[in-house]
């Protein structure tokens, strides 16, 4: 597909319509919908907004290719003024203070934020079901989950009711539910774009994802919100990716994928024999494919979870009604502690903050915590070898279709194991893109750690003989 | 004096247990085998910033709207005061 912000541009500058009418069409979608996208509407804002830029079309003068541009944004943004609720109910009336980098870029560049989108709850989840909103439905089919945690977003993305939205992946939180609504969605390198201001989940692989319909909005978007911060000391700088390079995949001769993932008992056979053609595919236009060996799923999620879990529990024990949140009132301090928590928190958050003061207590945590952190450094030394050999790594994002609404919530374990093939990418930190195509929940695009480049490169590619 | 600590204490969660969905994750790491051992020389993530590259040492002034807004989502308070009931004693 085309990309939607240079066709709306075009639009735009040849007046064949307003910002205000396309802000105020997108906003009555987003109200309208039943899909549970939305945690909050910013339409004073947004309306204001794009008056200004049709004011500036009026007088003659030139705008940005993302001035006017509709988009949403994940509720775990601080975006200045408004509602950040992480999907909560300790931070339902929390308003952010300050305004997030990445979003920050974006507002400087003329975009428009049009809503909060709904998500699981802190990032907590990979269905969309973790949330005070009521669970976002599938955009293809409402009876599934929309995948998650940036469920509302995606959803937002595939019915249109965004331009492009702003997710945040944390294990693929990003590329899930692009795969489950058939968009993209990119994780970027880690430190890329900076973090600040995105509510933390886990620090160490929390990233800031762009969402939309083509390569090229994808490209757009990351250019802008890339770059060293100096409120995320963990961010680099980064040369802007231009749009000619992202048409040549000439420099990729070898692809590699995990032979384990698709011998797996796990994966649908429809995945497996999609995927499995699309590598023959490939073989045919003359790239190299490498099977290449990699750690069991079990070993992947559970190294995951531990370390996001031990991060979790760190990042929300501020979260205590003290100096924000619904706090509820005890006969002491520190039981209007524990009751502000035990109140606001969600079944699954709670368990993910238990779970993470188990592995860091003592006793546990060297057998636990600090072995999960030994494994996560031999994934990335397998990672590093591997790109010694093969340019790109090529996966399925999921073993299967979505599921329906309400199985996950019954099945924690089953819920942390369908994470088995987005997990390890983000313990490596390397850039991966989901493109709706090659299986039924599309495929995952991943190079070496800031070769961000080399994967839109060959998503082109892939998008022309697929 | 050790003080053992139960995890309902530790995570400020009354009741909390810990899931035997997540204890079979973390049974999984128990039984992994592991050739590194945090050696910071094969720590690959490693993203921690180099001392010449440090931020400045400046207090940066909120915004008018930002200190307003902090206020706005104190739960109580009174006279410029955070109120809180009983303090910790123990």
């Amino acid at each position: 597909m085309e990309s939607q912000i240079k066709h709306i541009h075009l639009q735009l500058v040849s007046k064949q319509t307003t910002c205000t009418a396309l802000v105020q069409e997108k906003l009555d979608l987003l109200k309208q919908n039943t899909h549970n996208t939305v945690n909050s509407l910013l339409d004073t804002t947004a309306l204001d907004l794009a008056k200004k830029v049709d004011a500036k079309i009026a007088n003659g003068e030139e705008i940005g290719l993302l001035e006017g541009i509709p988009f949403g944004i994940k509720d775990v943004y601080m975006v200045q003024g408004t509602y950040t609720t992480a999907s909560s109910d300790l931070l339902k009336k929390y308003k952010s203070a300050y305004t997030a980098t990445a979003i920050q870029k974006l507002l400087d560049a003329g975009a428009i934020p049009l809503v909060k989108e709904n998500c699981d709850s802190f990032g907590h989840g990979s269905s969309s079901e973790n949330t005070i909103f009521g669970a976002v439905k599938n955009a293809n089919n409402p009876n599934l989950v929309s995948g998650g945690s940036s469920g509302g977003s995606a959803v937002n993305v595939a019915k249109d009711y965004t331009v492009f939205s702003i997710g945040g992946d944390t294990g693929g939180s990003v590329r899930q539910p692009a795969g489950y609504n058939n968009i993209y969605g990119l994780k970027p390198s880690y430190g890329r774009i900076s973090r600040y201001g995105l509510m933390a989940y886990a620090s160490s692989t929390d990233c800031v994802g762009p969402l939309a319909k083509s390569i090229e909005d994808i490209r757009i978007v990351l250019n802008i919100m890339s770059g060293k911060d100096v409120k995320d000391q963990t961010s680099y700088a980064s040369q802007e990716i231009a749009e000619d390079s992202v048409t040549n995949s000439s420099t990729i001769k070898t692809i590699g994928y995990f032979k384990n993932f698709i011998n797996s008992d796990a994966i649908n056979d429809d995945v497996k024999t999609a995927f499995l053609s699309t590598i023959e595919k490939i073989k045919a236009k003359g790239i190299a494919v490498k099977e290449l060996d990699f750690f069991e799923a079990d070993t992947l999620v559970s190294t995951y979870y531990t370390l996001a879990m031990a991060e979790t529990a760190s990042n929300l024990s501020r979260l205590d009604g003290t100096n924000y949140g619904n706090r509820i009132e005890d006969k002491n301090l520190k039981e209007t502690y524990a009751v502000t928590r035990s109140e606001n928190f969600s079944e699954e958050t709670k368990r993910r903050i238990v779970g993470g003061n188990q592995v860091l207590s003592q006793g546990f945590s060297d057998a636990i915590y600090l072995k999960g952190l030994a494994l996560r450094d031999q994934i990335s030394e397998s990672f590093d070898k591997d790109f010694k050999e093969v340019d790109i790594i090529l996966s399925p994002v999921t073993p299967a279709s979505p599921p329906k609404i309400g199985d996950s919530l019954k099945d924690p374990l089953a819920m942390y194991l369908s994470d088995a093939y987005t997990v390890g990418f983000s313990l490596a930190q390397v850039p991966t893109l989901t493109i709706p195509k090659g299986t039924v929940t599309g495929l995952q695009i991943s190079a070496a750690k800031k070769n961000d480049e080399k994967v839109l490169q060959f998503a082109n590619f892939l998008n022309d003989i697929l | 004096m050790s003080k053992t600590m139960t995890v309902d204490i530790l995570s400020s969660i009354k009741g909390a247990t810990p899931s035997e969905a997540v204890n079979q994750l973390f049974d999984v790491i128990k039984n992994a085998h592991s050739n590194s051992n945090n050696n910071p020389n094969t720590n690959v993530n490693n993203n921690a910033v180099s001392l010449n590259d440090l931020r400045d040492d400046i207090v940066l002034n909120s915004s008018e709207t930002e200190k307003q807004i902090i206020i706005e989502n104190f739960p109580r308070e009174k006279n410029g005061f955070l109120v809180v009931t009983k303090v910790i004693e123990d």
